[in-house]
């Protein structure tokens, strides 16, 4: 049996739904030695911004029980030298390109986008509004559904490249986020990013991370952002949605895919295994085969789930 | 380039309670690998330890007619606890050989060197002591622990520069001077050496003082840092250290080996 792993994905589509994700993939070039960019469905790239951006003081990182805190401040090239430098290479190599743009504000991420303008190496555009680790912009947008409908409809309008946001979970409703995202113009959502947590150095009693909080990522999250995916699918029917947190086997990459993601991205576990990514391809064309899933797209939200019910006292 | 590969644990010798060597296949690294080197190893597949750590090659050697890797540790947590306990043929992943290693290729068979060490800063020193014999390279070894218990393969390092090139430091005296390791280097700066560089690994605290005596001295210097690190070639954008030129630079892709006077000091 050959599987089909391709994967439609709003205007995009993938070769298969196993992409990396932004912040723990550098500009892709850095794994080249460790995989085959071509193989994956997409890379998305270290957030870009306008000018280069040196990021926090360190310390910026510190591991916890089945995860990482990280503090990076989205430390990155800037969009003028990641298009000069680091794109043609990329294209070289056959990657498919997703821009991940953050700002401080609403110009910021325009400023960006139109940058990028109608650079056909780029497949689409990530919306980073979500990142727990900045004083400005960031999760200041993510957290509020007016303000990310108001700045999503600006770069909707500043660009014709597939529009993906990745929104924030530090929110109590995902499903609010995920609406206002949609209806502003996003073409399609990333979720999750970090969950902001803190760790403690107790025999200093300091924060072990400079910015005191960082966003918390790897296995110790994955639980909340299935039901975060999930959650999405469930409101949102229609939207093509990159699921991602804690992902390290095909397991959960199919466990995402069955809570409704239509593709999936690798997180921190690049970290652990550069060659993980490429290794997941493989895997889930075997995973499917040996569970007589002819094409991958028919695992996408096929959860069942029970009606609940109300408690009832015995 | 690096390697991403597998390796059997072929030995593991405990000095004491604190520090052991651990002793891999060789692998493909072993080959690609020059003094000043790190690796990552991930300790088995659980979660915890959940990310790999960061370790400088301490060694090319081998063990019992088998091509292996050394590494030098010192227990500090729980990535370093969980690799003393490995059985012998156990595989574990590694990554290797990683980071910008000494410069040595620019040494000329008169030039004289200084190595300095503090503590488990010894790591990386082991096989640039090895190499620059084998070239024929004079070099003077510094080296201050704690105690006794800290200073550690002293018995390699003889062997590699000579004992009498070899001087040591303790905090406690029971070993060698009782004092900090710079101040062998100041001792040995009075007494007329002359150094075309200082190779040093250590604790931020020495490399401080180092820093500033290179500085008087108007010595070149290439220090091994260290950090805490989620990947190691350069994409967590983690480990970095302050520089003289505004950025941060990371650890793990413009060092580990690195001039002191392009680290901002204050800042770090």
């Amino acid at each position: 049996m050959t599987v089909d792993l391709s994967t439609a994905f709003g205007r995009l589509r993938l070769k298969n739904p196993i992409a990396t994700a932004s912040g723990t993939f550098g500009y892709g070039l850095e794994f080249a030695d460790y995989l085959d960019l071509a193989s994956l469905g997409a890379i998305s790239v270290k957030g870009l911004s306008r000018r280069p951006c040196h990021g926090n003081p360190p310390p910026r990182i510190c591991e916890t029980d089945a995860g990482m805190l990280n503090a990076i401040g989205l430390q990155n090239v800037g969009i003028d030298a990641f298009l000069a430098e680091k794109l043609p290479e990329l294209a070289r190599l056959g990657a498919t390109v997703i821009a991940n743009v953050w700002g401080d504000t609403e110009e910021d991420y325009v400023a960006v986008v139109e940058r990028i303008g109608h650079e056909r190496r780029v497949a689409a555009v990530e919306v980073n509004v979500s990142c727990p680790n900045v004083v400005r912009g960031g999760m200041v947008f993510g957290n509020n559904p007016e303000a990310l409908a108001a700045l999503v409809k600006r770069i909707r309008s500043a660009t014709r490249h597939p529009l993906v946001v990745k929104l924030s979970p530090n929110v109590t409703d995902i499903v609010a986020s995920a609406r206002a995202a949609v209806d502003a113009g996003a073409d399609a959502l990333s979720l999750i990013n970090t969950l902001v947590g803190l760790a403690i150095d107790l025999e200093r009693r300091e924060p072990k991370i400079g910015f005191t909080t960082g966003g918390l990522s790897g296995p110790a999250i994955r639980p909340i952002a299935l039901r975060m995916v999930w959650e999405v699918r469930t409101a949102l029917p229609k939207i093509p949605i990159f699921g991602m947190g804690g992902i390290e086997t095909v397991e959960h990459v199919v466990e995402f895919l069955v809570a409704g993601a239509n593709a999936v991205q690798i997180g921190t576990a690049n970290f652990r295994d550069p060659s993980l990514a490429g290794r997941l391809v493989g895997e889930l064309a075997a995973w499917c085969e040996s569970h007589d899933v002819a094409r991958v797209s028919d695992l996408v939200g096929t959860l069942r789930t029970r009606p609940r019910k109300d408690h009832s006292f015995a | 380039m690096a390697v991403n590969e597998s390796l059997r644990v072929l030995k593991t010798i405990h000095y004491d309670e604190g520090h052991y060597s651990l002793f891999l296949s060789a692998g493909a690294i072993g080959a690609r690998t020059k003094p000043g080197h790190f690796a990552m190893i991930q300790a088995g597949e659980g979660l915890r330890p959940y990310l790999r750590r960061a370790f400088s090659i301490a060694d090319v050697t081998t063990m019992a007619g088998v091509p292996a890797l050394e590494f030098v540790i010192k227990i500090v947590g729980v990535g370093t606890a969980a690799l003393a306990r490995f059985a012998e043929g156990t595989p574990l992943p590694v990554l290797g050989p990683l980071g910008v290693p000494f410069p040595i290729d620019d040494l000329l068979h008169s030039d004289r060197v200084a190595l300095v060490a503090g503590g488990i800063g010894l790591a990386p020193l082991v096989l640039l002591a090895r190499t620059l014999a084998a070239r024929g390279i004079a070099a003077d070894l510094f080296y201050g622990g704690r105690n006794e218990n800290d200073v550690l393969k002293r018995g390699d390092f003889e062997r590699f520069l000579g004992p009498h090139r070899c001087r040591y430091a303790t905090d406690d005296g029971s070993l060698g001077r009782k004092g900090r390791v710079t101040e062998l280097l100041t001792h040995a700066l009075a007494r007329g050496g002359r150094y075309r560089r200082v190779y040093a690994c250590g604790p931020v605290a020495m490399f401080r003082a180092l820093a500033t005596l290179l500085a008087d001295a108007n010595l070149e210097g290439s220090f091994a840092m260290e950090s805490e690190m989620a990947c190691g070639f350069g994409v967590c954008l983690g480990c970095v250290v302050p520089m003289t030129d505004g950025r941060f630079a990371t650890i793990c892709k413009e060092g580990p080996c690195v001039p002191p006077t392009a680290i901002d000091w204050a800042r770090l």
